[in-house]
């Protein structure tokens, strides 16, 4: 029964450039990106679209890339945090996130910077609490939080209250 | 997880021939938040996805007469945001905001999470303070199932094999109503939802009518409680008074709570009572 | 040490892994890969208890795309079991199944779906025996044992005669707590590849203590200490979840096995059944006069250490230290039992046995306060150790003076005008607070080289792993700082047993305390060698000569150091390397004492409950770190705001909920840890900074003393509110909810 399943031809436009992949219909998102693409950024951590370590941006928007099949990129734009680095709303986040110690291990990092600059995107001015609200589905063992809302704050050219 | 073969219709017909034709083994597709998660852990087996996102105007979001239709591919994203949602249904555009996390609203669907029929939802409990329908399509055509019908048992629908849902139905509140949803929890999905709508004529409760979800099986009206309400004096109705104390002491006990990690049968029946009573007075003031 | 100003050391500066970190660059060992590397999956253990009847592999063996299948049946020509104190792990179940979740065979397959197909198809007869679940049971003993016996460690200090001073006591008063088990999730879950050869072993894997997990597997398979090679690259958070040897015997008996390099990457359920902190019960009873002082102290804690020991008898052993607290008593009897059960063997989490005593002694502390209509603070300040005592008798004294900086906090944080606010019936609030100190189990074995390069740049090579600490940024800090260049200049390479000196752990907060002075005395040396270079280069004493941002000068002339050393090598070529090694004979007399530091804990705390609901909210949060001297204070900071985050963790969520052996919320949508949501209005960290550390500049450790505090000022600051005393953790609101009723009832 199994492996007789049809490939499925992905063309998508990945952190702006033009890609082509073939997958099996149950790969997801995260498997094209970092198998296939190298792009080793999206880290699997809960697998469950709870703590956001392989958030990537769908058109704009944060997706669960550990759930999500990689079918559904076809005809879509995914950024990933090694895109983001190259904009400049990513350089000012990386900035901020390093100059407000915004993080530590690392591994939640990714997917804390592409959601903060989605939110950044459509609210290029948040409060405090707007920024915790917009992030609450990410989590980080090791921070604390605080320093991260600090940080978006920061690179959205607020300071903390 | 093992591996199996999407199927991309773009009809419900077609849909619906080729889930008649694979029967258990075929399922339908939405967001997949819930069934890929399934499929994943082991625990839904499935070798072919019918995906619904394929069917031609399945993502919209429109009004028909006063009705809100939304498709059965509308995200949870798509209706909190979508302007006619957010001016004429606002209690729905609230509840929506905050349903799971961004990542899952982009995502995942109302259908789907109507459809998986997981005991503890959001919009199941919302929906019934609504005159709602499901708009269903199988083999012998289109019918329709109140909302309050949809959901049987937990992870079980009406849905018969081979129909698909292709859009929900959501009457307008009727003029002179008010309501309020509250929900309540720690973890990532709620322990309880209630939801209360109070139609006040003259300043007299005239109908009522009070939805609790998470809680019990299946999200369910509270009959009993909402007739006690009848004839009230909406001004009167707030969190003190004890008219609304006997509601939710009715709701409380009318409650048929199961245990599980979210908390015991004992808590769960107290909570009732509580959000009640909140949401009764936030509907009132 | 000179008068010097400091030039890099004491500055928040960025962290230098800042630039890979934020462009996702930064590699971790699953985003490696080694030609022909296979991929491997664990058959787990279905049930908690059992003997194992047999194991058929041979349809898994037979499916295309399998390289290998290891079972117990295939451990041999190698040891078999491994463990930290004690080799009671088998690297797969043999003969018994002990915990839901042991592995008990792994297949290396060609990718992992592969793998996971053949795990499907191997069939294991068990049969089954009653599971030894929770301490009651253990302590019965009732049935089939878990071990040899249920005990796992037994351990006790004493002195005076705590039973008879009780007699003689005004007051004698006792309570109980229960701490439950709680799960790291170090956002990374455990990760190894193994590339076994017959003369060779390599492994890159995510473990805090490479070099111990060299000597385990140089054990386990039978080789030389310089025939094993450990790297970790980044590490995607440990918090002890990554401490002492894990999966890697695993991982690399399967590349024996399959003959190539084997990838084992766990799933976070997996990393859930592979360690977990401790669940406790603890008994304290305390003898006091009328006016509150303290004579005499009787204390006795239960570890749940699970199904085998992994950290279990140091954890122990530290539980009844730590379990008496900060105070100062005549006579103290303290003892600890480690047991086992049939559930996740349970290790090292940031403070073993921290968080424990802290949760039941702290409570108690604001009962015995509550009970005398004493303040808490007050009667805090009464009892605290003096600078100077010995906390433990025969240890290290405590050096930090806890009574000024609790009183002055307490001040900041407005503890004697406090006036709860109140913004409806039902949500009422109050203060509460707590404070611990704990000998930190930090051996002082370390050893580090600096490598100063014909530029003028430097490497540092130590064996500390960085786990998110930010220890290569302290570490580069300190470099920098002793070897006088800019912090642009040094880089301090990833932990690799081939290429640094030897570290014993990282771990119980002594990375930047002892690693720090092994690099700041490696980095001492270099200098000393570009001095007397200097020196001979201006024909002058090396007293003479300055060295500052990368250049040696005297009397107006300067030489850069790339220019320095081509003089020393006499060409383009050479460097000068400084060392270090670190042992408790450290001229400094400072590592000589156990402990080597005490680590310090304070929380204060509000809290806002909904008295209906029983839900808690923590308001305010005030938690105090002494890093002695920080390195860097914005990373000191973080250190201590991410512990008292976990710590609201286990104070208001995290529990391990197991069913008849079943773990039943082995994920996180059901396991729940702390968000954004939950961060308070107000969250503070006072660094306290009086150089009487043993590390460089008179740093200690810091990074674990912010978790112990928080439960119990939660807890504190709910009595305050309600009037309810909760005796078990976590605060759910259903718990919260059932105390009100009581307290209201009674
Ligand atoms: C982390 C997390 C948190 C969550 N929190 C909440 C919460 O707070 N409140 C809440 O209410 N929900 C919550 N959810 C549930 C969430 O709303 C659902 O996952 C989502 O809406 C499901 O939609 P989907 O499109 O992804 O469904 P899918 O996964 O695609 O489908 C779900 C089920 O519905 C069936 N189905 C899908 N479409 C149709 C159709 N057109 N006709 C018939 N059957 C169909 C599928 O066959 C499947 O059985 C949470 C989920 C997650 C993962």
């Amino acid at each position: 029964m199994s492996s007789a399943t049809p490939r499925i031809r992905v063309a998508c436009e990945v952190n702006g450039r033009p890609v082509e992949a073939k997958v099996e219909p149950r790969a997801f998102l995260i498997d094209l990106l970092r198998d296939e693409f190298g792009l080793t950024s999206v880290k699997r951590s809960c697998d469950v679209q709870v703590c956001g370590a392989c958030a990537v941006l769908l058109d704009g928007r944060p997706v669960s890339s550990c759930t999500l099949p990689a079918f559904e990129a076809r005809g879509h734009s995914v950024l990933t945090a090694e895109g983001l680095a190259d904009e400049p709303l990513g350089e000012a986040l990386a900035r901020a996130f390093a100059q407000h110690a915004a993080f530590q291990c690392g591994f939640c990092t990714p997917g804390l910077l592409l959601t903060a600059k989605a939110l950044l995107d459509s609210a290029p001015a948040p409060t405090a609490e707007q920024v915790s609200e917009c992030l609450e589905g990410n989590l980080c063992r090791c921070t604390g939080y605080k320093k991260i809302v600090e940080a978006v704050l920061a690179a959205a050219g607020r300071s903390a209250v | 997880m093992r591996p199996f073969t999407l199927h991309e219709p773009t009809s419900a017909a077609e849909a619906s021939a080729l889930l008649l034709e694979r029967g258990e083994a075929a399922r339908l597709y939405a967001g997949g938040t819930e069934l890929l998660l399934a499929m994943k852990g082991g625990f839904l087996p499935c070798d072919h996805l019918v995906n619904v996102k394929t069917i031609p105007g399945m993502d919209a979001v429109a009004l028909d007469g006063g009705a809100l239709v939304i498709g059965a591919a509308a995200t949870h994203t798509a209706i909190e945001s979508a302007p006619i949602v957010r001016e004429r249904f606002p209690l729905v555009a609230q509840v929506e905001r905050r349903v799971a996390n961004a990542r899952v609203r982009n995502v995942g669907t109302l259908a789907g999470n109507l459809c998986f029929a997981e005991p503890h939802s959001d919009p199941a409990a919302l929906l019934l303070l609504y005159d709602a329908e499901a708009v269903v399509e199988g083999a012998s055509g289109e019918r329709r199932i109140s909302i309050a019908d949809l959901q049987i048992a937990p992870y079980e629908t009406a849905l018969e094999p081979g129909e698909v849902m292709t859009a929900v139905r959501i009457s307008p509140l009727p003029g002179g109503a008010r309501a309020a949803y509250l929900k309540f929890g720690i973890h990532h999905r709620p322990t309880i939802g209630v939801g209360a709508m109070l139609r006040v004529a003259e300043g007299v409760v005239v109908e009522a009518r009070l939805s609790l979800g998470s809680v019990p099986p299946v999200a369910r009206r509270l009959p009993e409680a909402e007739a006690l309400l009848l004839g009230e004096r909406a001004e009167h109705l707030n969190a003190e008074s004890s008219a609304v104390a006997e509601v939710a002491d009715a709701a409380a006990a009318q409650a048929d709570a199961v245990d599980d990690l979210h908390g015991s049968t004992e808590y769960k029946r107290h909570l009732v009572g509580v959000f009640v009573r909140r949401a009764i007075a936030q509907a009132a003031a | 040490m000179s008068a010097r100003a400091f030039s890099t050391v004491g500055q928040a500066v960025p962290r230098v892994d800042a630039e890979e970190k934020t462009s996702g660059r930064a590699k971790y060992t699953t985003d490696l890969a080694l030609p022909g590397m296979a991929y491997a999956k664990l058959a787990l253990s279905p049930l908690p208890h059992a003997r194992i009847v047999s194991i058929d592999a041979s349809r898994a063996r037979a499916l295309p795309g399998v390289y290998a299948v290891l079972t117990a049946a295939e451990l041999t020509g190698m040891e078999t079991h491994y463990g930290s104190d004690r080799k009671d792990r088998p690297i797969v179940a043999m003969g018994k199944v002990r915990f839901e979740g042991e592995p008990i065979a792994a297949v290396a397959a060609v990718d992992l779906a592969k793998a996971e197909e053949a795990v499907e198809l191997i069939e294991a007869e068990y049969e089954e025996l009653p599971p030894v679940i929770g301490l009651e049971a253990a302590l019965a003993g009732e049935s089939e044992p878990v071990q040899e016996t249920n005990v796992c460690h037994r351990y006790e200090v004493a002195w005076g005669d705590a039973a008879g001073a009780m007699a003689a006591c005004d007051h004698v008063f006792e309570d109980t707590f229960t701490f439950p088990m709680v799960y790291h999730y170090a956002m990374e879950p455990h990760a190894v590849i193994a590339d076994y050869q017959a003369d060779r072993l390599s492994v890159w894997s995510s473990a805090q203590h490479p070099f111990l997990v060299r000597a385990e597997l140089a054990r386990v398979f039978r080789k030389r200490l310089d025939q094993v090679r450990v790297v970790v690259p980044y590490v995607g958070g440990g918090y002890g979840s990554k401490s002492y040897t894990k999966i890697e015997p695993l991982a690399a008996a399967l590349s024996r096995l399959a003959g190539r390099p084997v990838r084992l990457a766990l799933s976070v359920e997996e990393a859930m059944k592979t360690v977990r902190r401790h669940a406790t019960r603890a008994t304290i009873r305390t003898g006091v006069q009328a006016d509150g002082t303290f004579v005499a102290r009787e204390c006795r804690v239960e570890l749940d250490t699970g199904a085998y020991t992994d950290n279990g008898v140091r954890v122990t052993e530290r539980a009844a230290d730590r379990l008496p607290g900060p105070y100062r008593f005549e006579h103290l009897r303290s003892e600890a039992v480690g047991l086992f059960t049939n559930t996740t063997p349970a290790g090292s989490f940031r403070s073993i046995g921290g968080p424990q005593g802290a949760w039941a002694c702290e409570s108690h502390t604001d009962n015995i306060a509550h009970a005398l209509g004493i303040d808490p603070l007050e009667l805090r300040l009464k009892n605290l150790v003096r600078p100077g005592e010995e906390l433990l008798r025969g240890r290290r004294r405590l050096e930090a003076d806890l009574a000024a900086p609790l009183a002055e906090v307490a001040r900041g944080f407005g503890w004697h005008d406090y006036e709860p606010v109140s913004t409806a019936p039902h949500l009422k609030r109050g203060v509460g607070m707590a404070c611990a100190v704990a000998n930190a189990g930090a051996s002082p074995i370390s050893g580090a080289f600096v490598r100063l390069h014909a530029d003028g740049s430097a490497t540092v090579h130590v064996g500390t792993t960085e786990i998110g600490q930010g220890s290569r940024s302290a570490l580069a800090q300190i470099a920098a700082e002793e070897l006088r260049l800019p912090l642009s200049s040094v880089r301090v390479i990833a932990s690799d047993t081939d290429a640094v000196p030897y570290d014993r752990s990282t771990g119980a907060s002594r990375s930047t305390t002892l690693a720090g002075l092994a690099v700041h005395d490696a980095a001492a040396d270099a200098r000393a060698q570009m001095e007397d270079a200097a020196a001979r280069y201006f024909e002058t004493f090396a007293e003479q000569v300055a060295l500052a941002e990368g250049s040696a000068s005297f009397e107006g002339e300067s030489i850069s150091y790339g220019a320095l050393i081509g003089q020393v090598f006499g060409g383009a070529g050479g460097e000068i390397v400084g060392r270090s090694a670190i042992t408790p004979d450290h001229p400094s007399g400072k590592l000589a004492e156990d402990p080597v530091f005490w680590e310090v804990s304070m929380g204060f705390a509000e809290v806002e409950v909904d008295t209906e609901t029983g839900r808690v909210r923590v308001l305010r949060y005030t938690s105090v770190a002494d890093p002695g001297k920080a390195i860097n204070p914005a990373q000191v900071e973080g250190q201590d705001e991410g512990a008292a985050m976990q710590g609201v963790g286990h104070t208001l969520f995290e529990e391990m909920r197991y069913e008849e052996g079943q773990l039943m919320n082995p994920n996180l949508i059901d396991y729940r840890v702390p968000t954004f949501g939950d961060l308070p209005d107000e969250f503070h960290t006072v660094l306290l900074e009086r150089g009487d550390g043993p590390g460089p500049y008179g740093a200690k450790g810091v990074g674990e003393g912010g978790i112990v505090a928080v439960a119990p000022a939660v807890a504190n600051a709910l009595f305050n509110a309600t009037g309810a005393r909760i005796r078990d953790l976590p605060l759910t609101p259903e718990r919260v909810w059932r105390a009100l009723r009581e307290t209201n009832d009674a």
